[in-house]
């Protein structure tokens, strides 16, 4: 009879053995739910099956109430997403790179950012959304969100640039802004991926708190306070697994971008 | 052979040439090291480093001129300051006293006329092997065709053609070092400052390096300075072997070395020196 042994160093072994594992891990998640919202006995706690046939519907259908499709409203998030993490990209990198190099400026900012660093960014949101606006608000919470942790890590990456890469740099006769170019730039990119990874994870964190306060801009965010609004539980649970899928696959994307990026760069993950 | 046909030739052959010891253009060059032009002139360099406990004297009052063409090893107790020195002349670092020139002209700041090779060979590691050794010629502004083509025969030069677009972290030890030199010599340096720059590899790696150093700087006038702490690698390679005391470093001694290279490491000559030069060293570590 054939027998099977599982050996450790067979990378298929090893593949299979984790799925299992997730499987498994998953199917007990979802069997507890399952036990927690019969005995729970409240509309507001809906069963698996029950939020599986609403997310069918979700899906199908889209929002019965508005008319929207689940794809406009994830589209409508991810937009807004995909701004604030640009714009955050876009002054967190020049700045970490600035402050990294220049003591000084990183001694006056320090306290400031020490100051704003701790408060939640969906402290801002209403705020930003109420005062702002609707469009512009939630893409500044965003960007507050995914700001803060890319500063950080650039500026910590500018700290661990080798210094002889410098030195060999400057005896081979490159000026300042070359070597700013040429030298620090690409030794902060590790650093700056695993910002943006940290960032995105929390950035998505605050698209979904930003669009609860924003009634009008049709977001993900929107439809889940809808549902929970109106009662309709199952509904709402449906949005938080779309949530949750969607905030998967960003950090996993990330992830993977960030560990492509490593390896080209020829640095250790 | 023109200095076109000699740069193109593969490491093989160069050795081969190496050990038929007839190359005209190495006894030439060896003439004009002995009729002395000087190149590099360190006048009462000192240096001071300043912390906010301490005050270290790593140099004080140092003299020591170069001749073009010429190798000269800088060899003495760890600590005594050789890496200090070489980064003056570098001008990576700025003395708290004297001046360094080179030619009739006073070295501010670095420059491509001074090249460095390092220890832990300071490689690019988001470039790849040529575009590491393109550094210095992209710096320069050369066009692309030009800086890749420049590039690919110093890479032949250092038996590395094959590896041109293989990334920094595959290579070994040695091949990183084969790397830097190239890297080093492809901008044609009035000068090449070299730190240790196979103290991190092992004998058998180090013993080849040091032949093909001897190849390439054959083919070339250029000047090195190289501080090492092996009697042996001195010995093999240079021309003029400066024994540093302690901290502060001053020069005990210049030892010449006037035998052509290659070098037979396990001759009588060469082996007396060593035992002349390890005595002197003991020395300096025994006292006080
Ligand atoms: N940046 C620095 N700050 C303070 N002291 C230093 C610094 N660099 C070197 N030194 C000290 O100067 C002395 C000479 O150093 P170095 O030139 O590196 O010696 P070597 O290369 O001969 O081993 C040593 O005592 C070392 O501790
Ligand atoms: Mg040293």
């Amino acid at each position: 009879m054939y027998q099977f042994k599982y050996d450790k160093h067979n990378k298929y072994h090893r593949a299979v053995q984790q799925t299992a594992i997730v499987i498994v891990s998953l199917v007990i998640f979802v069997e507890a739910w399952w036990v927690l919202s019969i005995l729970a006995n409240t509309p507001a706690v809906p069963t698996p099956g029950e939020t599986w046939d609403a997310l069918v519907n979700l899906v199908n259908n889209g929002d019965t109430v508005t008319d929207i499709s689940l794809w406009s409203y994830i589209g409508a998030s991810l937009g807004t997403f995909l701004k604030g993490f640009l714009l955050a990209l876009l002054v967190a990198v020049p700045l970490g790179l600035i402050l990294g190099t220049f003591n000084t400026l990183n001694e006056f900012a320090t306290p400031i950012i020490e100051i704003l660093r701790p408060i939640a960014p969906i402290a801002w949101a209403p705020i930003l959304i109420l005062a702002i606006n609707y469009t512009i608000g939630p893409i500044l919470v965003v960007f507050i969100g995914i700001f803060f942790p890319l500063l950080t890590n650039v500026v910590f990456g500018v700290s661990k640039i080798d210094s002889s890469l410098l030195d060999a740099a400057k005896t081979l006769g490159a000026s300042r802004a070359q070597i700013f170019v040429k030298v620090m730039v690409p030794s902060t990119v590790p650093y700056i991926m695993n910002g943006v990874k940290v960032g995105l994870g929390i950035g998505w964190m605050c698209i979904v708190a930003a669009e609860l306060y924003a009634p009008t801009l049709a977001g993900i965010g929107y439809f889940l306070s809808e549902q929970a609004t109106l009662g309709y539980w199952p509904g709402a649970f449906a949005a938080i697994i779309v949530i949750a899928v969607l905030g998967l696959l960003t950090t996993g994307v990330a992830e993977y971008v960030h560990k492509f990026i490593a390896k080209r760069m020829g640095m250790d993950v | 052979m023109t200095a076109e046909e000699t740069e193109n030739k593969s490491l093989d052959e160069l050795q081969i040439e190496q050990l038929e010891h007839s190359d005209p253009h190495r006894t030439e060059q060896y003439k004009s090291i002995s009729k002395g032009e000087k190149l590099v002139s360190i006048q009462n360099l000192s240096m001071v480093y300043k912390t906010d406990e301490s005050e270290t004297v790593a140099i004080q009052d140092f003299n020591l001129d170069v001749m073009k063409g010429e190798l000269v090893s800088i060899i003495g107790p760890s600590g005594c300051g050789k890496t200090t020195i070489l980064r003056a002349i570098a001008g990576l670092l700025k003395p708290t006293g004297g001046r360094i020139m080179i030619g009739n002209k006073e070295c501010i700041g670095s420059g491509p006329d001074r090249s460095m090779v390092f220890q832990d060979f300071a490689l690019f590691p988001w470039r790849s092997v040529r575009k590491n050794v393109e550094f210095g010629l992209e710096i320069a502004g050369v066009p692309k065709e030009e800086r890749k083509e420049r590039a690919m025969r110093y890479l032949k030069a250092v038996g590395l053609e094959n590896f041109a677009n293989s990334r920094v972290h595959e290579l070994s030890g040695g091949m990183k070092q084969r790397v830097g030199i190239a890297r080093a010599m492809i901008t044609k340096p009035d000068v090449i400052l070299m730190d240790e720059p196979f103290g991190s590899l092992d004998a058998q790696t180090r013993n080849i390096m040091q032949a093909s150093l001897v190849n390439m700087l054959a083919k070339t006038d250029t000047t090195v300075i190289f501080v090492t702490h092996s009697v042996d690698e001195a010995v093999y390679l240079s021309d003029r072997i400066v024994v540093l005391t302690k901290r502060p470093a001053h020069i005990k001694e210049i030892v010449k070395v006037p035998w052509l290279r290659p070098r037979d490491r396990s001759s009588p000559e060469c082996t007396a020196m060593r035992k002349e030069i390890l005595g002197e060293l003991e020395k300096e570590n025994v006292m006080n």
